[in-house]
């Protein structure tokens, strides 16, 4: 019996055109190899999980995606196009990959409001009152609209990365690139920004995460991709990730856990 | 020994003129340095190799040397240099400028590096160029930042315009010491003068404390 027929490997929105492709990806510094050849798909409406050790180049691949690292060898193709290597085309491909990073990085002399109008502003141009018009929405959205006024030094951590995780909506973009985006939250806050990313996924979102919240990985992602010293080694569902990994290093990786497997 | 205060008042009208040329030199060399500085810490930082060497060039250069020199250089030898002979006014300006401007250099490359590299790598995420990350995400923040040391600037630079007094600017301090050498009122001159600097300078140190206050970006 082929494993295509195990429903369990079965790769539920294969179907979507493929929105990101990484082919043998190559990332080295100086001597040593973050990536050493990672091939994966995303299709789009998918949330595909990238989890492994610290180290392990989850977070590298995800840079690499939206070009904030260039990569030493293979290709990574976003909506069918070859990633740009020059600057110009590669903003424009950026502006339809939305980022949110682990440290937030919200713009500390902006207001909430303004962090989140301030790429449709900056980079799209569409004018202070629809700029405006999508910050509220997109605040409203994470069910930030009363934090409007106020600026991230006021905030929580779970607010702070929910306004992020809003101004990168306010892009419009195709895909949502999460680097860790609760490990460095309280965990009183941790749950509030995995329910706006659960709300994101559930609209059909196309998401990369990369994240040490295994339950999160298990209950949202459509699919998981494991990583280990700069290799993936092994890619599947969640069921067969979780429940019957097919690598020992994937074993090894979620018992260090305390995933019972 | 008798004083006599009341010279001080019958000078009152040449030395306000006086302190209207201090306070004008100030704006102005600010209003220069500012910019001035902003636009050498990037050239210096991100400018083109032979750019950067010019930037630096010019800081070390402007740095190192006393300022009185370089006021004494521009009023006598720029213009047996270059044949281009500028007012007393202009020459002192033009010698606080590039004096200031290179210490504004050094004090907005330390502030725009002491802004975090995700600042940058959030801002080429949403899509940013460079120059639109520096412009809207770091400067305004290094900005901020560095608004104490450009304040110290500012008081320093204050009573350092009295430097220009010797090539006859008639600014306060020179304006001070022609009463004195008119009227030979030294202890009183002295005294009157080193009360307005010391009356008109701490007003601005408290009010950019306040500013200080007003505009800090707390993370």
């Amino acid at each position: 019996m082929g494993a295509a027929a195990d429903p369990r490997t079965v790769r539920a929105k294969s179907g979507g055109a493929t929105v990101v492709r990484y082919l043998e990806v190559v990332k080295r510094y100086g001597g040593f190899t973050a990536l050493a050849g990672v091939t994966l798909e995303v299709h789009a409406g998918e949330v595909v999980c990238l989890i492994g050790p610290s180290g392990s180049g989850k977070s590298t691949l995800l840079r690499c995606t939206n070009g904030l690292e260039t990569i030493d060898g293979g290709e990574i193709e976003f909506e069918g196009e070859r990633l740009a290597r020059d600057e110009r085309t590669l903003r424009t491909m950026r502006q339809r990959m939305g980022m949110v990073f682990q440290s937030f990085e919200l713009f500390p002399h902006l207001t909430a409001q303004q962090n989140v109008a301030e790429g449709p502003r900056t980079v799209q141009r569409v004018g202070n009152a629809e700029a405006d018009r999508r910050a509220t929405a997109m605040l409203a959205k994470v069910g930030l609209a009363d934090k409007a006024a106020s600026y991230p030094s006021a905030l929580s951590g779970g607010q702070q990365q929910r306004v992020a995780i809003a101004r990168a909506l306010a892009m419009e973009p195709d895909v949502m690139l999460f680097d860790e985006p609760t490990s460095a939250l309280d965990p009183e806050t941790i749950g509030e920004v995995l329910s706006v990313m659960k709300a994101l996924a559930d609209e059909g979102m196309t998401m990369v995460v990369v994240t040490h919240e295994m339950s999160f990985a298990r209950r949202v992602g459509d699919w998981v991709a494991v990583f280990d010293a700069g290799r993936l080694v092994e890619q599947g569902p969640p069921d067969q990730i979780f429940d019957a990994p097919r690598t020992e290093r994937t074993r090894d990786f979620l018992g260090h856990l305390g995933w019972a497997g | 020994m008798t004083l006599d205060w009341s010279v001080v008042w019958e000078h009152r009208e040449a030395l306000a003129a006086g302190t209207a040329t201090t306070f004008l030199l100030t704006i102005a060399t600010m209003a220069i340095a500012v910019p001035g500085g902003i636009a050498v810490a990037l050239l210096r930082m991100y400018g083109a190799v032979p750019l950067r060497a010019l930037a630096a060039g010019y800081v070390e250069l402007f740095r190192n040397l006393p300022l009185i020199l370089v006021v004494y250089w521009a009023f006598y030898v720029v213009p047996i240099l270059t044949g281009v002979g500028l007012s007393a006014l202009a020459t002192g300006l033009a010698a606080l400028a590039l004096n200031v401007t290179a210490y504004n250099a050094e004090t907005f490359r330390a502030g725009i590096n002491s802004i975090r590299r995700g600042q940058v790598e959030a801002a080429l995420a949403l899509g940013m160029s460079r120059g639109q990350a520096l412009r809207r995400i770091v400067v305004p923040q290094a900005l901020r930042r560095i608004l104490p040391v450009l304040a110290s600037t500012w008081v320093s630079l204050f009573k350092d315009t009295s430097l220009v007094s010797v090539i006859a600017v008639t600014e306060l301090a020179y304006v001070s010491m022609q009463v004195r050498a008119q009227t030979f009122r030294v202890l009183e001159m002295l005294t009157a003068m080193a009360a307005l600097y010391w009356l008109l300078g701490y007003p601005q140190a408290k009010l950019v404390d306040w500013m200080q206050r007003r505009f800090r970006v707390t993370e």
